[in-house]
């Protein structure tokens, strides 16, 4: 390969560094994301034009339905479906978002205590920039759930965790755009998270990455 | 067949390559893994722009460019400018390298040793020398396809591999010798 006099012993750097491979668990999400992608590009752009504001939360929860009825709606269109309309009508009316209002983990942590048949983990991270809220119950994909919510600047992010079925392994965030909400999932030491907002698809990960 | 196949199998099987320049590039597992899903997606929006051409050099000029957009933001401190006009490093003179290629516990203690010192000296190079070695050494592209994913006259992929592997030897030497 060598183009010149360079007779030297190089490094042999082919040999002694390191060729990174892609873990599986990018591949997973690197096609899940793909998937997505090519689904909303199929999709009209009207449909993208939902739930941009609480005043149209209500239209927002119908056309998604539509839509997502249209789009045949699999197992993972049903969970997103569930956490999107989850989000949008903690925020429909006000006191829905919150049972427990408390930016103090020692407090909202116990509150769920007795209600679920798992600890969720609750944790502030106003340091980083996602202020606790407060939490509520909610029920999703089937199971009870812990619903956290949290500020980012001006937004407000629903955090539902749910326990994973037995011997599922910790997946690494992933997420999708919705309508103008940013969906994100992962599974960690055997909870199921889901995060949704309109935050930016980055912040939402920066969140997701303080959990996994 | 459908658009998202057609690109799941003739884009997706580099993802490995992928993953590793945005790795050397980065530094960091995290910022690999979030670096590699934008690349895609942004390679599937401009899909129709392959055509015919190979995908892996096509592939990594996208993976470049979200690694630099990605660095100008979070790591500008890594962008510095290189002086492609100065002359080539000096023809250092190595001490031999043992390259062993018996597998007894002795080398491949040293073999694991010097991918520590190789892995560390590489990461330590300025990224403009640093990306041309990974692609040229670690992806075996040829210099034609380095110049078109850098943007860079192939003049200057060969005097920045012949710059960036004295620099990288240099490093690696004085990093022995501290050790011994």
């Amino acid at each position: 390969m060598g183009v010149n006099k360079d007779s030297t012993p190089e490094p042999q750097i082919a040999r002694d560094a390191t060729y990174y491979r892609a873990p599986d668990a990018l591949r997973t999400r690197v096609r899940a994301a793909l998937r997505e992608e090519a689904r909303e590009q199929a999709r009209p752009q009207m449909w993208r034009w939902g739930g941009m504001a609480a005043a149209f939360a209500l239209v927002s929860v119908m056309s998604w339905n539509l839509a997502l009825m249209r789009a045949g709606g699999g197992e993972e269109d049903r969970i997103l479906r569930d956490v999107a309309a989850a989000h949008v009508r903690s925020l429909m009316v006000e006191g829905h978002l919150n049972d427990v209002a408390s930016t103090d983990q020692h407090t909202v942590k116990p509150w769920f205590e007795g209600k679920l048949d798992f600890a969720p983990v609750v944790n502030d991270f106003a340091a980083s920039g996602f202020t606790l809220m407060g939490g509520r119950l909610d029920y999703l994909d089937g199971h009870p759930a812990a619903a956290l919510t949290y500020r980012h600047r001006l937004h407000v992010v629903n955090l539902f965790e749910w326990p994973a079925a037995a011997g599922a392994g910790d997946a690494a965030p992933v997420a999708l755009t919705r309508h103008g909400y940013v969906l994100a999932h992962w599974r960690r030491a055997g909870i199921e998270y889901w995060a949704v907002s309109d935050v930016a698809t980055e912040d939402l990960l920066a969140l997701a990455r303080l959990l996994s | 067949m459908s658009r998202l196949s057609r690109f799941e199998e003739v884009v997706l099987p580099h993802l490995d390559a992928a993953y590793n320049l945005a790795r050397w590039l980065t530094r960091n597992d995290h910022d690999a893994e979030d670096v590699v899903q934008e690349a895609f997606l942004r390679a599937m929006r401009y899909f129709e722009r392959l055509k015919g051409t190979e995908a892996r050099p096509w592939l990594l000029a996208i993976v470049r460019n979200t690694c630099y957009t990605w660095l100008e933001k979070n790591r500008p401190g890594d962008l510095v400018g290189l002086d492609d006009a100065g002359p080539l490093a000096s023809d250092v003179e190595t001490a031999g390298h043992a390259s062993p290629t018996e597998s007894n516990p002795e080398v491949i203690l040293l073999q694991s040793a010097n991918r520590k010192l190789v892995n560390q000296a590489l990461e330590e190079l300025p990224v403009g020398y640093r990306e041309v070695i990974v692609m040229r050494e670690i992806e075996d592209l040829s210099y034609k396809e380095i110049a078109a994913i850098a943007g860079i006259p192939a003049g200057t992929v060969m005097s920045r591999l012949a710059r960036g592997r004295g620099l990288l030897r240099e490093a690696i030497e004085s990093r022995m010798r501290k050790a011994s």
